[in-house]
């Protein structure tokens, strides 16, 4: 396990509701908090967008990690999506981990518009779980096949 | 060419003296056969029916490179198919080598595929005889070929008890029996007479069968015959046929880019799935299984053998075996010949 | 066991009715012990149609099959009705298809079979090696009888009974029109010990017993094409615009096309067993599938297929669902 963290960069990719968890990391932002730069940021327009497979599909391009951040429940700008959201996140983590994707690589977190400090930890501690498993290898897509 | 006696005890050396070229030998993936590449001799299992998926994805990979390239770049990098090396197939069925020996015409024949071919020049084809048919649904007697058949293979090799008989077929495999000479041993001299009679046995075993007499003609005519629809009413429109299917060989090449580099692919396609013939607007000639099935009888047993004077099956029976809702192609050919 | 005179009966009237266009039976197979889907189209047909322990195809799955061609100018789409045989499994297939609006309950006519068991055929071919004749199975009490060439033999059912039936929750059908024999009380359960016993794996177990078996596919698409829960017409493992998985074969590929099959029957699969049952190179899917069925009955207490009226799962949510894992 300790080669694994040494010199691992690790490199995760996050899709954020466009109306809560996006603005609560561009609060981050402008507010100058330091955090990790390992979060690729991709902006939806709600949580309960995100399709389950863009978690398989990342991991399989080579994302180490993938986080899913939406609104609060009660707090969500289309009133239910992270309510799909959560049901449909919490299967696919289950399954993931069954197949031998560590569930330190799927996280999901609820970060309002304000809460840039929140989402400070959130990356925080997500890339450490990330760094902590090492990179993802098990059905990444392999260049050198071809 | 005499035969040779490789005993069975000698069996594991002539694997790791075949080692040194790329072995592709039946092992288990679990309780699975599977043709895989051999490093250790000992995961060689000689003692099967028949393999599941055929060898036929040695020679043709069910997905192969044909070229890379980098986006910007019109220089393209060719996959050059001798770099995979001299590759020994050992111990596959005679169908399956005749099924090899099949396809080759369709591949040589108005564009010479480079890579198809290029890979059976550099392969040498061990045949392991049928001494009892592996399957109940086995036909190879019905449509040409033979559970000792010669056809497609440069060795043979017949158990023959605590042996096996070995005879060399063609050039290649001289010259693979000169690379195993010091593993082999003269035979008794009456081997060779033995493994015809073992092969009149065989032969005798094996009881399915189908007279495909006239039966490339009168396909055509059955055009708008009711008894496609029948058939292929519980087809589920699957791969399991095409795939598990030693001469089967139609395939789909696609371009799979990422970060600015890429590959153009070959892979198996089936013509029994619904998407095979879609065209760019949509509209399908082929929309239903009706269709689909009717064409792929027709090619095997009728558009193939105008062409290439052969019947493209071998009668492995794989297809009986794994389909999963029984559809049966004796049954299919049997009314095709009631029509 | 159902009483095959009274099946043909009831087949031949429910063929015979004017609104019903074709029913789907089983007949014997081809070859051996092997039954076989049936399309009967008229009352002479029926005489072939049986249900015996070797009818292990589920018959629901050709309901959402059949391939719909646009109509030509002046004629008038076939409204008829379907009829068709299903044992217990089977039918929750039917219901999961209503609940999740496929088509209306008028367009079947439902002839459900309450069902003690099928047999799984890898391991009646195993015991009774190289039978080529029509054989027929049948069941005598706790004994299967396995009569071929004028010889016959009795079994066990525990050696011959398909995995699937050890553990079945619905033997009788939950949707029918006429039930074709009494009712089946249930007569198992399921603790889902095959999925704890891979949770307990480590996380590089777990990997490696799933890469060995993804490596093995071949992507025939028969799990896909069998299961009566895959019928969209445009399958996400089609698609090129965009191509979620590549068509080459490789553990990648493979892997990810398990996932999505996987996910996309979160909450939807009926646990008929078909696709482990088709899959050539015997990759265990049920073991999949039945990660999710677990989940979602333990975090949700969702059975699919058993109620119509019901909402599919992942188009609901409730209030206090679980949110452990998120930070």
């Amino acid at each position: 396990m300790a080669e694994k963290n040494s010199d691992f960069d690790p490199n995760i990719v996050a899709f954020l509701c466009n109306w809560c968890s996006y603005a609560g990391a561009d609060l981050a932002g402008t507010s100058r908090i330091q955090y990790p730069p390992n979060v690729r940021v991709i902006r939806v327009m709600c949580s309960g967008r995100v399709n389950p497979l863009f978690v398989m599909n990342a991991l399989q391009q080579g994302a180490d990690g993938v986080l899913i951040s939406g609104c609060h429940p009660g707090d969500c700008h289309y009133m239910q999506g992270n309510y799909y959201a959560r049901r449909r996140f919490n299967l696919m983590r289950n399954f993931l981990e069954y197949l031998g994707v560590e569930p330190e690589r799927v996280r999901m977190s609820w970060v309002s518009a304000s809460e840039g400090a929140k989402w400070k930890e959130v990356i925080e501690e997500v890339t450490e779980g990330v760094r902590s498993v090492g990179p993802m290898d098990s059905f990444k897509r392999r260049q050198l096949n071809w | 060419m005499a035969v040779k006696k490789l005993s069975k005890d000698k069996v594991a050396d002539a694997l790791k003296e075949l080692s040194k070229f790329r072995l592709i030998a039946p092992a288990k993936s679990d309780e699975v056969v599977v043709f895989s590449e051999i490093t250790d001799p000992e995961e060689v299992c000689l003692d099967y029916g028949n393999s599941t998926v055929p060898p036929k994805k040695v020679v043709f990979p069910q997905t192969e490179t044909l070229f890379r390239f980098v986006v910007g770049n019109p220089e393209l990098e060719e996959k050059n198919v001798e770099e995979e090396g001299t590759t020994v197939i050992f111990g596959l069925r005679p169908c399956d080598a005749r099924a090899m020996a099949i396809v080759d015409k369709l591949f040589s024949w108005d564009y010479e595929d480079p890579y198809y071919l290029k890979r059976r020049q550099l392969t040498t084809v061990v045949g392991m005889a049928c001494v009892e048919p592996p399957s109940m649904n086995c036909f190879c007697t019905s449509v040409g070929g033979s559970p000792f058949g010669k056809e497609g293979l440069d060795l043979l090799l017949t158990d023959m008890g605590d042996y096996f008989a070995v005879q060399a077929l063609t050039e290649k495999g001289e010259k693979l029996q000169e690379t195993l000479s010091s593993h082999l041993e003269e035979a008794p001299a009456d081997d060779e007479k033995k493994v015809e009679e073992m092969e009149a046995a065989s032969k005798g075993k094996i009881k399915r069968s189908i007279d495909t007499q006239g039966i490339p003609e009168k396909l055509p005519g059955l055009w708008d015959n009711e008894l496609w629809k029948k058939v292929s009413a519980s087809c589920l429109g699957c791969g399991i046929c095409t795939f598990l299917c030693p001469t089967c060989h139609c395939f789909d090449i696609q371009d799979e880019v990422e970060s600015g580099e890429g590959r153009r692919a070959r892979m198996w396609d089936s013509c029994m799935f619904s998407e095979y013939t879609v065209h760019a607007s949509g509209h399908n000639p082929r929309p239903t299984r009706r269709e689909r099935t009717r064409n792929r009888i027709s090619h095997k047993y009728s558009y193939y053998p105008k062409r290439f004077e052969v019947i493209a099956c071998v009668g492995c029976g794989r297809c009986i075996n794994l389909c999963p809702v029984n559809i049966d192609i004796l049954d299919i050919l049997s009314q095709v010949v009631d029509a | 066991m159902v009483n095959q005179d009274k099946l043909r009966e009831i087949a031949k009237e429910v063929i015979s009715r004017e609104d019903v266009r074709q029913l789907i039976g089983y007949r014997p197979g081809t070859y051996g012990f092997r039954a076989r889907p049936a399309f009967v189209t008229s009352p002479e047909e029926t005489d072939e149609l049986i249900f015996t322990p070797a009818c292990v195809n589920n018959l629901a799955t050709y309901i959402t099959l059949e391939e719909r061609l646009p109509v030509p100018r002046g004629q008038e789409p076939d409204t008829r009705k379907v009829a068709v045989m299903v044992k217990g499994c089977d039918s929750r297939a039917l219901v999961q298809q209503m609940e999740e609006k496929a088509y209306e309950r008028d367009h079947i006519v439902v002839l459900g079979i309450p069902c003690t068991g099928v047999v799984d055929m890898d391991k009646v071919e195993a015991r009774f090696p190289n039978v080529l004749e029509k054989g027929e199975i049948s069941l005598e009490g706790d004994k299967f009888l396995l009569t071929v060439d004028g010889k016959k033999e009795e079994v066990p059912k525990e050696e011959l009974l398909a995995d699937k039936c050890k553990r079945c929750r619905y033997p009788t059908p939950l949707v029918f029109d006429q039930l074709l024999d009494e009712e089946v009380a249930r007569f198992a359960d399921d603790d889902y010990s095959d999925v704890t016993e891979l949770e307990k794996r480590s996380t590089e177990e777990k990997w490696a017993y799933w890469e060995k078996k993804f490596s093995r596919c071949i992507r025939c698409y028969s799990c896909r094409n069998v299961c009566p829960m895959c019928y969209c017409e445009d399958c996400v493992l089609d698609r090129l615009q965009p191509q979620w998985m590549r068509r080459s074969v490789d553990v990648s590929e493979n892997t990810a096309f398990h996932i999505a099959r996987a996910y996309h029957l979160a909450g939807r699969c009926i646990q008929c067993g078909e696709c482990q049952r088709v899959c050539p190179v015997e990759i265990p899917l049920m073991e999949l599938n039945r990660k999710f069925y677990k989940d979602v009955e333990e975090l949700y207490d969702y059975e699919p297929g058993t109620k119509v009226e019901a909402e599919p799962l992942l188009a609901t949510f409730k209030v206090d669902d679980r949110e452990d894992f998120i930070l």
